[in-house]
């Protein structure tokens, strides 16, 4: 009977506004303000705020209900600046005791392949607002954006510090073996990886809607028989949080599910353990040998949905190539815009593919199309490169 | 004179010089255009304006009447048809009409009449539209339709006139002026303004190339707007090159100004549709060599059409996203708020009957770095030219423009007197000498 262990990601971008050729040089401010509170205000009334309050009530109604959240430090921050509601109603979940945070980059970015120094800035960036938030120490486990994961930073996240790392379960990579349980990648001294189970999560975040998905309606009850019925010795379910309400409507059942699901696995013997109960009771499985990036995104489960054409090859490098001209400027104000211009949001939005990836990536978009993505995200750009020069030579 | 387009209902350039070249020519003749469409509320002096969306109810009556007869097909009157369906667009992006009318309206906004003239004007003129031309784009998918209705409606009308000379602007008009040449037997002037030839290419045959090729026949002059188009006249389409006289377009002189830029990069400009006749991939390839020698400069695409995403993922793949800039679709006031701030106009266009933007950025005191397969070559004699695909030439020109200051000021004082020459009044005069040496007709100042 396996125990299982569920993680809930909520981020939110900061996503730009139309930001013309014409802005060039005249604006210093790039991010659609009210954009991005109407969407924040949307999910918190949907998700955010109902959801929490459901976990809230089931934690005070089942104490041995158990989950984990990673909190992005841009969500974090767009919460408390237009709904400090959501961040007290998750300071009140978190006070329970029976949620464990786990860390990720501050900008929910894509920066370790170009630079270490800045991937580790920004989880030290994530650890200080979880304390100053929470009051809660340093995170033991920690998963990348979007569930990216390979050996080389496995290693890296390791020499952080970290006892555990979230991946996606990779079929492929697995070869056959059980996602249920913790591997270890070839190249680290103790870090465990927890794999994500794809399918029992996807049943949740993708298909419990569908209604010609042949198990639909999903019962609380009936999951929890799935559950218990796995091998292994640990479920990983790890999803958005915000198919709580808003990916999935309320009308769908999905707050229903969720009110069940502890009762469910209870009757079913299944214990909640959050990550790092996972890391100090369960034992290596085996090697999980993860030579090119793997992710949760899209059916490829790779970086092509950031980096899967020119428009996002480009965006990518020329913002994180600006690096050490920002960090040479002592400006906090500017090393925080430009950080922000990492969110990997950006370049999601510039993603080209299409079939049920393409829906899934426009579904997100708050653009038209992925070229308004990209020629406003380059002409915001432009204007930094112009201001971090300016602010250079001022400097010198 | 026949026209399709006329301000504020215009689509491309051809609506903009139907209107300076009938200002002008109104001067020396007594002018009469007969138009698919018209805004009522836009009049202009000594020129009478007729739409077949706005004609006496009697005339409507008689036309459709007269409509509803069985004739021959615009094709049948001079070939023998086989059908086949097709979807065809005259000027290629036809998703930019609506925008385009847009800047038509606000810039001749000053020119219209005050409501009380324009309410009298409808009374007057408008009563009820030809049923062809009371609905949808002048370009739409039915634009073989109405340039048959218009053919035939155009006839009836000339019927009822007295006039000396039949004067039509580019193919959707020709089958009319043909049709009204048989039934007055007065003469036929074709001007041509574009070619299907320039929009797809030497190897494009098909309907519109037969009407163009075919009214050029029947016509007793044919005026091109340059010596370029010229050669395409009379060797592409084999007209008489004795009845072929180009005169080169004027441009209405606009107020210019010039505006500090807020970045301190150079600053080049294309604009146009994104189509291929405009030639904006050449323009993206300039920009990456340039761009390789001189990272101080950026450039800009201003405009729309079926290439813009291509062209994007073009430039992110020449890496040059951070200097080089689309715009979209750009009304005349952001349009002219570029001009004031551009420092080289670069028009690499793959055939250019004249290329009027070209001159608008010479009035701003731009120099040009422009294709040789372009009329406005001609005109602007001194401008920096380079065959277009000759992009390592077009490139070279522009890295001279942007580091050579003497050089660049001696581009601006040639292109400012350039321009100056280019007067509608200018070709107004020569259209009427024209006339009178090919036509043996005498105009009366």
């Amino acid at each position: 009977m396996p125990n299982l262990c569920i993680y809930f990601q909520a981020h939110q971008p900061n996503r730009l506004k139309p930001y013309s050729f014409f802005d060039i040089g005249r604006d210093p401010f790039y991010e659609a303000d009210d954009l991005n509170r109407d969407i924040l205000n949307k999910v918190s009334d949907k998700c955010y705020v109902p959801a929490t309050k459901l976990m809230l009530e089931l934690v005070k109604r089942h104490p041995e209900f158990h989950i984990a959240f990673s909190l992005s430090g841009v969500f974090i921050e767009q919460a408390e600046h237009h709904r400090p509601d959501v961040v007290e109603l998750f300071q009140e979940l978190v006070a329970t005791g029976n949620v464990e945070l786990i860390s990720e980059t501050y900008y929910h970015s894509l920066c370790y392949r170009h630079s270490g120094k800045e991937f580790a800035r920004q989880v030290q960036l994530h650890a200080d607002k979880l304390k100053s938030v929470f009051g809660i120490e340093r995170p033991r486990v920690f998963r990348h954006t979007e569930l990216i994961y390979f050996n080389e930073l496995a290693h890296f996240v390791e020499g952080l510090g970290f006892e555990g790392m979230l991946a996606e379960g990779v079929p492929a990579m697995l070869d056959g073996r059980t996602a249920n349980g913790v591997y270890q990648a070839p190249n680290v001294q103790s870090l465990k990886t927890l794999t994500r189970n794809c399918i029992l999560s996807d049943d949740i975040a993708f298909r419990f809607a569908d209604p010609n998905w042949p198990e639909h309606p999903l019962s609380a009850k009936k999951y929890a028989e799935w559950i218990a019925r796995e091998p292994g010795d640990v479920v990983n379910v790890f999803i958005d949080y915000e198919t709580i309400g808003e990916h999935k409507w309320e009308d769908t059942g999905i707050f229903d599910f969720w009110y069940h699901l502890p009762e469910a696995m209870a009757d079913e013997g299944v214990r909640f353990i959050t990550p790092s109960e996972v890391v100090d009771t369960c034992s290596v499985l085996g090697t999980y040998d993860v030579h090119a990036p793997t992710s949760w995104a899209d059916t490829a489960k790779d970086l092509s949905a950031w980096k899967g054409n020119t428009m996002q090859t480009e965006a990518t490098k020329k913002i994180l190539t600006l690096e050490a001209k920002v960090k040479a400027i002592d400006c906090p104000d500017l090393l925080h815009q430009w950080s922000k211009m990492q969110t990997s949001d950006h370049f999601y939005y510039m993603c080209t593919k299409g079939d049920a990836d393409g829906d899934v990536h426009s579904y997100f978009n708050p653009y038209p199309s992925p070229y308004e993505g990209y020629m406003y995200f380059m002409n915001a750009l432009s204007d930094l490169q112009i201001r971090v020069d300016r602010l250079s030579e001022a400097g010198s | 004179m026949l026209g399709w387009e006329f301000p504020p209902i215009i689509n491309g350039g051809l609506g903009i010089a139907c209107l300076g070249m009938g200002k002008a020519l109104s001067k020396h003749v007594d002018l009469s255009f007969i138009l698919p469409k018209v805004d009522p509320s836009f009049v202009v002096d000594r020129v009478q304006l007729t739409g077949l969306d706005h004609l006496p109810l009697e005339q409507v009556r008689q036309i459709t009447q007269e409509l509803a007869a069985p004739s021959e097909t615009l094709y049948e009157t001079f070939a023998e048809v086989d059908r086949i369906e097709a979807d065809l667009l005259p000027y290629g992006a036809i998703e930019e009409t609506k925008g385009r009318r847009e800047i038509a309206r606000t810039e001749t906004a000053t020119k219209t009449l005050p409501p009380s003239r324009a309410a009298a004007a409808q009374i007057r003129y408008a009563t009820e539209s030809l049923p062809a031309f009371a609905a949808g784009e002048l370009y739409g998918d039915d634009v073989h339709e109405k340039v048959t209705a218009f053919r035939k409606a155009s006839a009836i009308l000339a019927d009822s006139r007295d006039f000396d000379l039949i004067h039509v602007h580019d193919w959707m008009t020709f089958p009319a002026g043909v049709a009204i040449k048989q039934h007055t037997g007065k003469p036929l002037v074709v001007h041509v303004h574009s070619l299907s030839y320039d929009r797809a290419g030497p190897d494009s045959r098909g309907w519109i190339f037969d009407v163009e090729k075919s009214g050029m026949e029947a016509a007793d002059l044919v005026i091109p707007v340059s010596e370029y188009t010229g050669t395409i006249v009379t060797g592409h389409y084999g007209i008489d090159p004795a009845k072929v006289v180009p005169i080169h377009n004027g441009a209405e002189p606009v107020e210019t100004y010039r505006t500090e830029k807020a970045f301190p990069e150079k600053l080049v400009l294309f604009l146009g549709r994104l189509t291929a006749q405009k030639g904006p991939e050449f323009f993206l390839e300039i920009a990456a060599k340039v761009l390789k020698e001189n990272r101080n400069v950026r450039f800009v695409m201003a405009g729309t059409g079926e290439k813009l995403k291509p062209l994007i993922e073009y430039g992110a793949y020449h890496d040059v996203g951070d200097r080089f800039h689309f715009t979209g679709f750009l009304n005349k006031q952001k349009v002219n708020e570029l001009l004031s701030m551009t420092d080289v106009y670069c028009m690499p266009s793959v055939s250019e009957p004249f290329g009027l933007s070209a001159l608008e950025a010479a009035q701003y005191g731009i120099p040009a770095v422009i294709s040789k397969q372009s009329g406005v070559a001609e005109v602007l004699t001194r401008a920096l030219q380079a065959d277009y695909w000759d992009v390592d030439l077009m490139a070279h020109h522009i890295a001279t423009l942007l580091n050579d200051d003497k050089e660049y000021q001696h581009a601006v004082n040639a292109s400012l007197e350039d321009q100056k020459n280019c007067t509608w009044e200018a070709a107004a005069e020569r259209i009427v000498e024209a006339y009178e040496s090919h036509l043996e007709l005498s105009v009366i100042d």
